[in-house]
Order: C-alpha cells, then structure tokens, then sequence
C-alpha cells in the first residue's frame, strides 16, 4: 500500500487541478443535452416569429413584399380612432375581470361550507370551463338572441324592460361577450379560492370565533386577508384571458362586430392580418398585444414580492 | 418522508375537498344551511341551463324547435351526414396526441435539466422560458403562418402542431421545472450512488416519480388545444385535417345550418374536454395554483 | 476491503467560503469512523466528497491504492445511506435494495437471493412488496440500510441516519447498525451531529468543528482526554464545566470569579505543563460527575447557589451558578447537547438520595485528579 501511495504522489497538483470540474462535467452536460430539444423548438416556433412580428410591424408587410416605414408605424397606430375603439372594447371587457373574482371567492365560500351535494355543485360550477369558446359562441348566439334564454328569464323576473337584441347594438353586444366570459371562467376561479381556503388552518377560524368573531367577520378579516395571493393569481390569468382567449368566441357569437364593437385587440390582429391582409398591421398589434400582456405579468411578479 | 413528493401529490386531492373540520363547528354561526344549499342549486341551475338548452335542441328537428316542443334524432342523423364528424374527431385527437406527447417530452427533459443538472447560464434559460410564457399565440400567428407557407406545412398536422407545442412548451417547462426542484436532492445522490450518471437518473427516478406532474401538463394542454380554433382556422383549412372545433366553428360561421343540428355537435364537441376535465381535475387545480401557492 | 485516506482535503466553495480546512483522516479496512460535529461544521461536506457527490477543491482522496478524486460516485464502489433515507418513492422495498444490482446487471436470482437475505437480516421480509410511503419510519431506515448492504461496498457512507427516528427506536438502531457495520467488516465514515451516537458506535470519532478537524481518537480517549476546550465541551452530556480562572503566582490555588480553590500537588503531577501558567488565566474544566455534593473531607471545594435539580432517577442533575465566566466552546448553539452553559452555570451530578434545596448555597467538592485546563489562547489542553 505505502508503494502504491508513492504513485499518487508524483501527481502534481497541477494536476489534480486541471481535473477539479470533472465530476460536474457530467451534469451540466447532460443539463445541456436535455434542454437542448426545448430550446430549440421555442427558439425556432416562438422567439424566432416573436422576432419577426417586431420587425414586420415596422412595415406594411402584406405577406409577400414588405417596404420599411419603422418606428412611425406605431405613431400612425396610435393616431388610427379604431385602434383606441378596440382598446376601450379591451377596456370594458377587462371591467368582468373583477365580477368574475367575486363570483368565483362567494361560491368558493359557499361550497367550503360542505352542505349537503356540495361535490354536485362544484362540478356544475366548473363544468363551463371544460367547453370550448367555439361552443359557447354558439349557445352564446341563442341565449342573447331576441327570443332568447336571458330575454325570457328577465321578462319572467319582471325585468321586462330590460328586454333587448343583444347582439343587435355594440355595447349590449360586448356585455354579451363579457356575460359569457364570465360564464365561463368562474369555475376556474371558484376552483383556486376552493384550494387557497383549504390551506387555511382550521384552527384559526376556531381561535377567530373564541375571540367572539361573526361568520361575516371571519370571513372578511380572515379568509379574504390570508387569500391575497389567490386573488392576484386569479386576477393576472383571468386579465390574460380577457385579452388572449377570447379570439373563437368572438369569432363565433359577433364575429368582432357590429360595427367593431366586440373587435378586442387579439381579434382586430386576425381581422387585419387575415381578412384585410395587413400583415404588417397585425404583426404590430401583436407587439402591442404582448407589451400588455408582459406588463401585466411583470405587475403580477411586482406585487407577489413585495408581499413577501 | 422518504417519498414527499408522491405523497404531497396524493395529499392535495383530499385536503381541499375534506378536511376542514372547523368547518361544520363555524356552520352554527353561518347564515342558515338551507340559505346556502339554496343559492348553490339556484346557481348550479343556471350554469347548466345552457347544457340543458343544447341537449334538448338538438333532440329536435328544425321545425320542432321552431314549435317548441317535440322529439327527433333528425339533426342529429344531419349532422353526422353534413359534417365527417369521424375524420374531424380523429384528426382533433391525432394533434392533442402528438402535440402533447412532444410538449411533454420537451418539457419533462428541459424541467429537469433546469431544477437538477445544472449547467453554465441554467437560470438564463429558464428565465428566457419563463418569459415565453408571457407570449400569446395572437402575437406570433402571423409571421409563424407566412414561415409555414414557405415550409409547406399549412394544411399538415404538423404545422398546427409545431404551433401548440411552441406556445405550450415554456408553461409545460415551467411546471416541470418547479416539480422537479420539489424533488429531493437525496433522492438524485442515491441514485448517483447507486451507479446511475444524470441522464440515468432522469430516466428512472425523476421521471418515474413525475407522474402527478405529466397529468397536470396532460390536462393543462388537452383542453386548450382540443379547444383551439384559431390556429386550426389559420393552419388547418383543408376539410380532410380540419379538427372537430374548426368544423364546428365553420359549421357556425356559415349560419345555413340549423340550429339543432349545431348543438348537436357542440354537445358531442364538449363532451371529451369535459371528461377529462372531471377525471383529471385534481391535477387541474394543482397545475393551476402552482402560481399562486408558488 | 479498502482503506480510505482523506489527504489535506480541502473544500472552497465559488464564494469563497472555505467549507473544509485541509483535513487528514484515515479509515481503516472494516474500521467504522464517526464524523461528530454541530451543523455547519462542514462533515457533510466531508462525507459528499468521498461519496463524490461534491468536488475536491484541493487534497487527495484515495481508497486502496486509487486516487478518487475525478471518479464519478457511481465508479467508486460506495453505498451511502441518507438522512432522509432517499427511498425511490416509486419503487417497492425489493426494487429499492436491488436497485443498484439491477444497474450493475447482475443475474436476476443473485439480486433476489442478495435482496432476500439483507432483508431477513434487517427483519424486512414482510415488507417486500410495500412501497416505502406505507411503511413507518423506521423501517424505511432499514430499507435504507438494506439498500446499502447489498451493494457489498468497499465504503460505506452514513449521513446522520439515525436522525429522524424518534429517541427510542434511534437508541436500538444505534446497537443494529453497528452490529450489521460488523458483520460486513467495511471501512464505514458515518456523519452525527449527536455526540451520544459518535460515542457509542464509533471505533474512532473524528471531531470537526469550522471545517478543521479537532482531534480524531478512540471515544474514551476524546472524552477523557480532550484535545481542546470545544472537544471537551462537545464530547460528554451534561457537557463538561468550562470557566475562565486565575492560577495564582505559587500554582497552590485557583481563583473562580471571587472564590478560591486549592490545588493540590496531583494536579501538577497529571499537567506538568500547567507550571508555565502559574499567574496567568487559565481554563478550567470539570465533568459533571467529578464534582461531589455533598463534598468529601480534605478535597478542594467551592459555593455554589443551586438553580434547578432535575431528578433523574438514578442520580441528580444539580444545575448551579457561580460568579466565574463560564466558556462557550465553538459555536454550539444548536446541539442542546453541548448548551448547556450560559454565563456562570455549572452542572453536577450526584447520587438520587442527596438532600439538597433549590435557593440553597452549597460546598461543591472537586476531584482535583480530573481537573482539566486549557490555554485561554487558542483553547488547547494543557498537559505535559
């Protein structure tokens, strides 16, 4: 043993050094080689065209010859009226962003009672969320139809007066839209106020009602204070699909009209792009798109860590 | 304690259905149960009115629902006879198949190379994937769309699928990512000990062990994609690779066909993505509430 | 069978933090060596760089005749068994103590006759077809310990494993890991934070405090010999008493805080170092036992008021103070083991039927044959 121990000293520590990342070698390059396919096929189908909208949005690109204007491109966009039209449609749809979140916190607060069925109510609630935009769409042109189902259930709730075409004049169309967004996102909501009061510790509801604390107040000063985080969550994606999701509904049950009042931005780039040909345009305002769906995130990332 | 992941999995099932026990004490304090019970049902019918509506109209021929009453399969033998409703459904689930198996493929490799095998500028990555979250399929579709022109991949599944997984594969790596970094770093150090390298242990312990994760992605990609229409508008126009939505969204936009009959198909269009919206849900809300919980 | 030598092992960390200050340590064929420390002390640390799961930033680390230092941990020929266990979640306990068998292709009825035996020797075999989540702590310990059995390693690594358990079950795991450490005859490096278990199992226990070794010997040795005031306040529970003293100038007394203690000519004929430190502070230390209540005639004593008896049964823990400042060796903070000093306390230990009042001041004797002292400077001991 002591000759074999004389071997390894006549290693330099040279030596021994230039070997010092050999053990790490085989985990960052197997980190490299594992990553390597997504990178790749992000690069390639995302970023690569993310990079393209930027610059054709810069032209008036038509699909096939495209001539430079830069920068201004944007300047004519924001002077374009219809342009700020789409962005107040944007606006006022983002206005069911914040009923969809009392909707889906009181039914989740509901259905954290256990009544009896409580797991039938869950899953009906949840259920719309399952259907496609397409569908809704569809339904969605029977139900706010003259002779449709919310005409008839106002008239027999003595709403009768509130009777109207829905779909026939641009806002009541766009409340249309905005009713059936917020049909169809208030399970998720409910789903994640569900999870999020779950975690709350039982034993502080207990403490809560020895200190002599209502329902309400429990409610008010505990639930809703300890779900802070489940309330911007919600609120970021439930925004996002305002802007992102909607495309096939609108497709289906308005298709952006009448006259533009249900077009939301995601629309007016189809709508431009694919019905005008303005590819250029639409490139643009798919920048614009991403600019306000990147700032949401960013506000989302903001708040999340200053609460911490 | 030898396997908190698994089990946190399997623990995030019931905790949010059951175990509030407080709950039936605070109940003595709530507004009545049968006030409750009550506005549930009142609220649950209203959102399956719609369900009900669909159903019922398509059981009816044109004239029956123009009457209001009556009972037929006509529009459904119609919509089987207008629309290959066969071929679109074979073609919807041949592109969620394949678009979900390459997400998770992607997405299960790149995970854990970001959470375990760390390399040189790993976190780089991560954030440049992270940040491609925050892309919307809006904002690429149209140079994507004039590159698959010139690829001749418009009118190929491949095309529509390239697409789903470029927008699905940076959410996918995300969750991925943080299931992986739940993973004990133990658990790599056994298995290096045990005579597996890195690529050893992705293959038969993180993998393995990642199955809630896999459902997750699976359920977070199924409905999304089963439910798209614009890209299958855009990059699935032939009739022959149409996917049951886009069929179902033309069907709609033409406004010839009869009503029953499209609530025929939205009905049978809805019915996958709710099933698996049911049987995977609680791998719906855990993927969901990653956000929020972090 | 394989000697494993730790040359001037170092560890640096990218920062620049020194984790591991060039550390010698030898293991023996079939010896089993504790590494003892509190946390941070950098044993893990120790302990990754022979399994190979951490690189060596300088040094030499050989088993046999190889130098291991680049050798991936699965070329290394070490089982290693975890804190936390590390039991493949998705694998039943047969899979898992197979597991790396399977890897190394051996034949499928060797594995399972190998799986089968380690299991009957770890009472295991009721459990085979179990998942490790249905099994109770300690028998996924024993999974563990199985896992690495099998393997037949040249090294065997332990990383606090008995940690988890609850206190009964780790004092019949301690006997049981030691017995199975015999039987495979392997050069075992085991990692504890609890010096009970580093001295009840350990052939030699390696002491290592700041990344630097303080002393490695055979534990009656450590503890009746302490290298250093942070051995001697580690080693041992009650920890040792530790207090700041003045020698007088003729070396015929000890002056603790406002008290003075005789010494006797035995202390000198045990330390003659102690001469140099005649006039000059000095540290004193006492094990709890080597302090009698109520004292013996003609030994060298001091008051004491006594804060807090606990009744052990078969003796008493006599918890006093003095107005001496008492020591902290090394950052102990952690390991309640070794805290039990703050400024001035003292414990004794006594037989269960002494009359004593809590409040009360009494004469502590001191048996001046195990009196230990340290050179303020640096904490080490004082002997020849």
């Amino acid at each position: 043993m002591s000759s074999a121990s004389a071997v390894i000293v006549a290693e330099t520590v040279a030596e021994v050094r230039s070997r010092r990342l050999s053990l790490d070698r085989d985990r960052s390059r197997t980190g490299v080689m594992l990553v390597i396919p997504a990178v790749a096929t992000v690069t390639a189908f995302l970023f690569i065209p993310i990079g393209e909208a930027i610059y054709y949005s810069m032209t008036n690109w038509n699909g096939i010859t495209s001539q430079w204007i830069g920068p201004s491109a944007y300047l004519a966009m924001f002077k374009n009226p219809l342009f700020w039209r789409v962005l107040e449609n944007n606006a006022i749809l983002l206005l069911a962003v914040p009923v969809t979140l009392v909707c889906g916190v009181t039914l989740a607060a509901l259905l954290n009672e256990r009544v009896r069925g409580w797991r039938i109510f869950r899953a009906a609630i949840i259920i719309p969320t399952a259907v496609s935009w397409v569908v809704l769409g569809i339904v969605g042109i029977q139900a706010f139809a003259q002779n449709g189902m919310l005409n008839s259930m106002l008239g027999s709730v003595g709403l009768k007066f509130l009777e109207h075409n829905w779909l026939g004049s641009p806002l009541s169309a766009l409340i249309a839209v905005a009713i059936t967004f917020v049909y169809s996102l208030v399970g998720v909501n409910t789903l994640i106020f569900v999870t999020g009061m779950a975690t709350i510790d039982p034993s502080v509801y207990e403490a809560a009602k020895l200190d002599g604390a209502s329902w309400w107040q429990g409610f008010t000063r505990i639930t809703i204070p300890l779900l802070r985080r489940y309330f911007m969550f919600t609120f970021v994606i439930t925004a996002i699909s305002a802007f992102s999701a909607l495309f096939s509904l609108i497709f289906t049950m308005t298709s952006g009209g009448p006259n533009y009042g249900t077009t939301t931005i995601e629309f007016f780039i189809y709508d431009q792009a694919f019905a005008t040909g303005a590819f250029g345009t639409g490139a643009l305002l798919g920048v614009v798109l991403l600019v306000i769906l990147a700032s949401v995130s960013l506000l989302q990332l903001r708040l999340m860590n200053r609460g911490e | 304690m030898a396997s908190p992941v698994i089990r946190s999995e399997d623990e995030r099932t019931e905790p949010l259905l059951e175990p509030l026990t407080g709950a039936k004490k605070r109940i003595r304090i709530a507004p009545g149960r049968a006030v409750i019970f009550a506005v549930l049902a009142v609220v649950s019918v209203i959102i399956m009115y719609p369900f009900y509506f669909m159903a019922v109209t398509s059981m009816r021929s044109e004239a029956q629902y123009q009457l209001g009453r009556g009972f037929s399969l006509s529009s459904w033998t119609q919509l089987f006879a207008s629309v290959p409703v066969a071929r679109e459904m074979m073609n919807s689930l041949l592109v969620c198949t394949v678009a979900i198996a390459i997400i998770l493929t992607l997405s299960t490799t790149a995970g854990f190379a970001l959470a375990k095998a760390h390399f040189r500028g790993h976190g780089l990555v991560l954030l440049g994937l992270v940040g491609g979250m925050m892309i919307p399929v809006q904002s690429i579709i149209i140079p994507e769309y004039v590159n698959f022109v010139g690829l001749h991949l418009i009118n190929s599944y491949l095309g529509a699928i390239l697409v789903y997984v470029a927008v699905g594969t940076p959410f996918a790596t995300f969750l991925m990512t943080t299931y992986f970094r739940g993973v004990p770093e133990e658990l790599v150090d056994a298995g290096r000990c045990d005579g597996l390298g890195y690529a050893g242990v992705f293959r038969r312990i993180a993998l393995p062990i990642a199955k809630p994760a896999l459902a997750t992605v699976i359920v977070l990609q199924f409905i999304p994609i089963w439910n798209d229409l614009l890209v299958g508008l855009l990059f699935l126009q032939e009739p022959t690779v149409r996917t049951f939505t886009v069929g179902l969204g033309v069907l709609a936009s033409s406004r010839v066909v009869s009503i029953p009959g499209l609530m025929a198909g939205s009905l049978l269009s809805t019915i996958p993505a709710a099933a698996v919206y049911v049987i995977f849900q609680r791998f719906l809300v855990s993927g969901l509430t990653l956000g929020a919980s972090r | 069978m394989t000697t494993v030598r730790l040359e001037n092992i170092r560890k640096v960390y990218s920062n620049g933090f020194e984790a591991v200050h060039n550390l010698d340590l030898v293991i023996n064929e079939g010896e089993f060596v504790v590494l003892v420390g509190p946390s941070g002390c950098g044993k893990t640390t120790v302990l990754r760089m022979v399994a190979g799961l951490e690189e060596i930033s300088s040094g030499k680390l050989i088993f046999g005749d190889r130098l291991m230092n680049s050798i991936a941990p699965r070329d290394r020929d070490i089982a290693m068994v975890f804190q936390n266990y590390a039991l493949y979640p998705h694998m039943t306990v047969e899979e898992n103590i197979g597991f790396a068998l399977k890897l190394r292709k051996v034949p499928k009825e060797e594995t399972r006759n190998r799986v089968r035996e380690a299991a009957s020797i770890l009472a295991l075999d009721a459990w085979l077809e179990r998942k490790p989540s249905q099994l109770s702590g300690g028998q996924r310990q024993r999974v563990a310990m199985g896992r690495a059995m099998v393997r037949e390693p040249s090294v065997f690594l332990m990383d606090e494993p008995l940690s988890n358990l609850d206190a009964k079950l780790r004092v019949q795991m301690r006997a049981e890991v030691s017995r199975i450490q015999r039987r495979l005859g392997v050069a075992t490096l085991y990692v504890t934070h609890d010096q009970t278990e580093a001295m009840t199992m350990g052939d030699r226990v390696a002491v290592l405090e700041g990344g630097r070794l303080q002393q490695c010997d055979v534990p009656q040795a450590l503890y009746d010999r302490p290298a250093n005031s942070f051995v001697a306040a580690f080693i041992g529970s009650p920890s040792m008493n530790l207090y700041e003293a003045q020698m007088s100038e003729d070396g015929l007394s000890l002056k603790l805080g406002s008290q003075r203690v005789t010494l006797p000519g035995v202390v000198f004929e045990r330390h003659p170092a102690l001469v140099g430190f005649r006039g000059r502070p000095v540290i004193v230390g006492i094990r709890p036992e080597h302090l009698h209540i109520p004292r013996a005639e003609g030994e060298p004593f001091f008051a004491g008021d006594i804060d807090l008896i606990e009744a052990l049964g078969s003796e008493l823990l006599v918890h006093f103070s003095i107005d001496a400042k008492s020591v902290h060796a090394g950052k102990v903070e952690e390991e309640p083991d070794a805290l039990a000093m703050v400024s001035g306390e003292g414990i004794a230990r006594t037989g269960p039927k002494v009359k004593i009042a809590t409040g009360s001041r009494v004469e502590i004797g001191v048996d001046a044959e195990e009196l230990q002292f340290f050179d303020p400077d640096g904490g080490a001991s004082i002997w020849a």
